[in-house]
């Protein structure tokens, strides 16, 4: 097949990608965006956006047994349910194998998982960039906060982020759409842990992703509650409500869904990549194409995974691993424990409207004079409310039970959960297994991830602190839950092409550039030195677009 | 509500966890289910019961939600062979009881007696629940009977918009909306 030239292709159209065709295009590059999976366009594909739970046929909530059978990761944790279903991977298509349980939930669509992400949007904290140094563990970052800062403000004005400015070094504020507002049992609760831990802690609106204001052609946030549908206001930030029209309207971007990249072409003499090679998901037919900049931004494993196939013939384990850190230093977010309580107060209040974020309680662990016998820390997401149903004598049926479950709970709940950060080990490590091959015969990835001792001492405290603090703010009945945690249920992957100082101990520099092929970028969540304990997306945002300025400046110059 | 929490409600009024979520707890594995076919004079067998526990008072109840016809789509779909066979049996013993009760099959039976058959089958399935020594077989028919009752009215278009309150697009939030007692809760 003829080649065709481009100034830059960018590898997956998800957060990382958007803001990556969206940066490059804006700067006058001719950008070929590829997309492994189908077409999906803002509102007219969003096909449950606006359905109610009675035009669902299991009313949207239980999986029937050929779901189960279908989707035999999807099913490890709530993403499987056919309100979503064509947002995510079929499985059975994209199989991967575990020598530990990994859990690695997947969007193969235009958009990727920007439709599906839980909008949480908080950025990493200076701390957050000198953990590595400080506690030995992984190699240093080679950047620190002050050289992210900027790059965050660019890309919350451009995202649009609700929020509450607190004046807290260990969660930076950053630049906020007026915030969504606590209700009156979060703001109680806020009050109460406040005092109760003398100002060391604090409760506050989580911050998101979603639009409290008009802005550029998006409405704002109309309180369904339905993101993960897809949203026909362009409520949430995605690809689709936000990055993809702005690359659009410089009319130099070239979208190609089904387009699975297999590996990024390495000319040997220039010691540059020269393009990608493309596998086509429908005619199965390769294709090649060419620019002088690439940007991987297939999410953290697809990113690495075709690092991994790429220029084999130089270096067998591939392109970016002669330092023999590619496909390691997986990392995670653990989760899935906290506590919750219920209060009698406030009985005669009530919510209306489904507010799409929760509260957010940050890091207070290891922090100052606070030293635990772990490193690191953990934050708490959660939220009040009040559920539905009167309390009712047992066996109870007929006009009573129906009037009981028609009015809400006697109490308002409230629950907590913590989100701990997972350390850069060495050994938690992705690799290609050839022997198992995917629906177009290409070698799948083998999961050889666990948490350990570190994260497992965390985890009490995460258990413990939030039974603590929801005590403290005087709620009845507090209890503790563990729903268990396998890695990869965060779905926060980061690592395996980290960045570094030093091309003996990392796989890209401090401006995200592949060691070893300068003109190749990875800024999707593979990048990641560390993790923090706070979610990663508007990390990689910042990170895309100052990578992208990084690239168009040197290919300008030169010097690329 | 999410998931988790309706599940988690419905798992609490009925004593057992909702047939068919337990993959959510447990990540089980299911054995593959079998066809199974319901009659239209089940499917009515089925509102009537249905009916008897939510019923028609100033809004119109499980019947006319044709909780029947959910059930028999949830039962088909989503639960596992055995939940199958426990919840089809279940469907003839509910007759049986009538029978044995009343002389009168379910259908022909007064609001009274459905009331009281289903009272003391309350009673039988919370037994029967609680006296299993596998927590993992199948519970009670009745329990199921109830679930899918629960869950299939305050999911339908009349439970959320006329016995419930449904706002499908709020435009706005209020965590300090005042409440006076008796007012109907909102469907989500």
């Amino acid at each position: 097949m003829p080649s065709v030239q481009y100034d830059a292709i960018v590898v997956g159209s998800g957060i990382s990608g958007g803001w990556a065709a969206k940066e490059l295009t804006e700067k006058g590059l001719n950008v070929l965006l590829l997309e492994r999976g189908r077409d999906l366009e803002h509102i007219k594909d969003y096909v449950n956006a606006n359905k109610e739970a009675w035009e669902f046929p299991h009313r949207g909530i239980m999986p029937t047994q050929q779901m189960l059978q279908d989707y035999p990761v999807l099913k490890r944790d709530y993403p499987l349910n056919e309100t979503v279903l064509d947002m995510w991977v079929k499985d059975k298509e994209s199989p991967y194998t575990e020598t530990k349980p990994f859990s690695w939930f997947r969007g193969y669509h235009v958009g990727g998982r920007s439709l599906l992400w839980g909008r949480q949007s908080y950025r990493f904290n200076q701390w957050d960039f000198e953990a590595n140094l400080a506690d030995g563990h992984g190699v240093d970052w080679p950047i620190r906060y002050a050289d992210m800062a900027p790059w965050y403000s660019y890309v919350e004005k451009f995202a649009g982020i609700q929020g509450s400015k607190q004046g807290l070094d260990v969660l930076p504020d950053g630049e906020f759409m007026p915030a969504m507002e606590m209700n009156c049992v979060e703001k109680d609760v806020a009050e109460k842990i406040k005092k109760a831990f003398k100002g060391s802690r604090h409760m506050f609106i989580g911050r998101s992703a979603n639009i409290t204001v008009p802005h550029q052609d998006r409405v704002n946030c109309q309180y369904r509650n339905r993101c993960w549908r897809g949203c026909p206001f362009g409520g949430y930030f995605s690809t689709q409500s936000s990055t993809l029209p702005a690359a659009m309207k410089t009319g130099r971007l070239t979208l190609r869904p089904y387009s699975i990249v297999t590996e990024v072409l390495y000319d040997k003499d220039k010691q540059k990549a020269s393009g990608v090679e493309v596998l086509d998901a429908l005619d199965n037919k390769t294709y090649t194409f060419n620019a002088k900049l690439i940007f991987l931004c297939a999410s953290a494993f697809n990113s690495t995974w075709i690092l991994m196939n790429s220029a084999t013939d130089i270096w067998p384990d591939g392109l970016g691993s002669s330092s023999g850190e590619l496909g390691h230093n997986v990392m995670d977010h653990h989760f899935r424990l906290g506590a919750s309580g219920k209060t009698d107060a406030f009985s005669d209040r009530y919510q209306y409207g489904r507010r799409p974020t929760g509260i957010y309680i940050p890091r207070f662990r290891n922090i100052y004079s606070d030293k635990r016998d772990y490193v690191r820390g953990f934050g708490y997401q959660g939220g009040a409310g009040r559920g539905r149903g009167a309390e009712i004598a047992e066996f109870t049926i007929g006009a009573s039970l129906k009037e009981a479950l028609s009015v809400p709970a006697d109490h308002w709940g409230m629950g907590v959960m913590g989100f701990g950060e997972m350390l850069p080990y060495h050994d938690n490590k992705i690799s290609l297994n050839k022997n198992v091959k995917d629906k177009w015969g290409l070698p799948v990835l083998d999961m050889d991830v666990e948490i350990k001792e570190n994260e497992k001492k965390m985890r009490q405290d995460m258990m413990n602190d939030a039974k603590e603090m929801l005590e403290a703010a005087g709620l009845e009945d507090v209890q503790t839950y563990d729903y268990g945690y396998e890695v990869g249920m965060g779905i926060h992957e980061m690592g395996t092409a980290r960045m570094g100082r030093d091309p003996k101990t990392s796989v890209l520099n401090g401006n995200n550039q592949v060691w070893d092929c300068k003109n190749v970028f990875v800024t999707d969540g593979a990048c990641m030195t560390s993790a923090s304990c706070v979610n990663p997306s508007l990390t990689y945002m910042a990170m895309t677009a100052r990578a992208a300025d990084t690239a168009v400046t040197a290919l300008k110059n030169g010097t690329l | 509500m999410n998931r988790r929490e309706l599940l988690r409600s419905i798992a609490l009024l009925t004593g057992a966890s909702v047939v068919g979520g337990e993959f959510l707890l447990s990540g089980c594995k299911n054995p593959a289910a079998g066809k199974i076919s319901f009659s239209p004079a089940v499917i009515d067998l089925l509102n009537e019961v249905a009916e008897t526990i939510i019923p028609t008072t100033t809004s119109p109840g499980a019947k006319a939600a044709n909780v029947g016809s959910f059930m028999k789509i949830m039962v088909t779909d989503c639960y596992t062979k055995e939940q199958q066979d426990v919840f089809v049996k279940g469907i003839s013993e509910v007759d049986h009881q009538a029978k044995t009760q009343t002389q009168k099959k379910f259908m022909d039976c007064s609001a009274e007696e459905r009331h009281a058959l289903l009272t003391a089958l309350e009673k039988e399935a919370k037994r029967f629940n609680d006296e299993r020594t596998d927590k993992k077989a199948p519970v009670h028919y009745y329990t199921m009977i109830k679930q899918l009752t629960l869950w299939g009215f305050f999911s339908s278009k009349t439970g959320m918009t006329e016995t419930l309150r449904h706002a499908p697009v709020p435009g706005r939030y209020d965590g300090n909306a005042p409440y006076t007692k008796g007012e109907k809760a909102w469907a989500e």
